[in-house]
């Protein structure tokens, strides 16, 4: 019977060897475009060459403006909207649905893809105790 | 009542400012197909600098800058706001949200 246990533990840490080999070389491959990995990588580089100046590398809202409006630029990782509200105030700007006119409409700048990336992005370092509206 | 003396100083000190007011000028910079015209301009204190948006988008000017710090805010095509340089030196000068725009003005006394 000892044997029998020994053999099959054996044969489980093989598996899990060859899993995590598996998983090794899998990581090395190009998420698919539209993995939610991929929008986030995406929305990443998008929200640090257009957002960050305002709401600071981390999303925090301490960017490099900051300084300049009262309230400060939204900390985002404390943010409590929802996706929808996002793309609202991204595309639209923040004078169009009554928050800060300092916060630019992109509709023109960003595609809807970018738009989805930088939201998806955004979803990603939300604090997880945050509770969304 | 007034003096002839006091009344001549109130004239002379009049006369200074009227003069400081006429010397102050106004200049434009437009931006165009996500540029400035200018690279760099020279101004001098109290002059204004006109930011003037000419692309069927909007900009959004701001500065950093120590000596003028200001962020006129996003606006249209066809708008244009204005800066008055109070303070000599050099100011940077860029679109919050085209971050390749970027200009000096440089404010001399």
């Amino acid at each position: 019977m000892k044997k029998i246990l020994f053999a099959l533990a054996l044969l489980s840490m093989g598996v899990c060897a060859w899993a995590a080999e598996k998983d090794a070389s899998a990581s090395g491959e190009l998420p698919h475009k539209n993995s939610l990995e991929a929008k986030v990588y995406r929305g990443s580089i998008v929200f640090q060459y257009y957002c960050a100046l305002c709401h600071g590398v981390n999303g925090d809202g301490n960017g490099r403006t900051a300084r300049l409006y009262k309230p400060k630029p939204a900390n985002l990782i404390m943010s409590d909207k929802n996706d929808a509200y996002k793309e609202l105030i991204i595309r639209r700007g923040g004078e169009a649905i009554g928050r800060s006119s300092f916060m630019p409409p992109w509709g023109n700048e960003l595609t809807d893809e970018q738009i989805a990336d930088v939201v998806a992005f955004l979803r990603s370092i939300r604090s997880p105790t945050v509770e969304v509206k | 009542m007034i003096s002839k003396q006091h009344t001549g100083i109130l004239l002379f000190v009049t006369g200074l400012s009227v003069a400081s007011v006429v010397q102050a000028n106004e200049f434009e910079v437009t931006q165009k197909d996500k540029k400035f015209n200018h690279k760099a301009l020279t101004v001098k204190v109290g002059d204004s600098v006109s930011f003037k948006n000419e692309d069927p988008f909007v900009h959004n000017i701001f500065s950093l800058s120590d000596i003028k710090t200001f962020d006129l805010g996003s606006y249209p095509q066809g708008q244009s706001k204005k800066v008055t340089f109070d303070k000599p030196g050099t100011v940077d000068i860029e679109c919050a949200i085209h971050p390749e725009m970027k200009m000096t003005v440089e404010v001399k006394k």
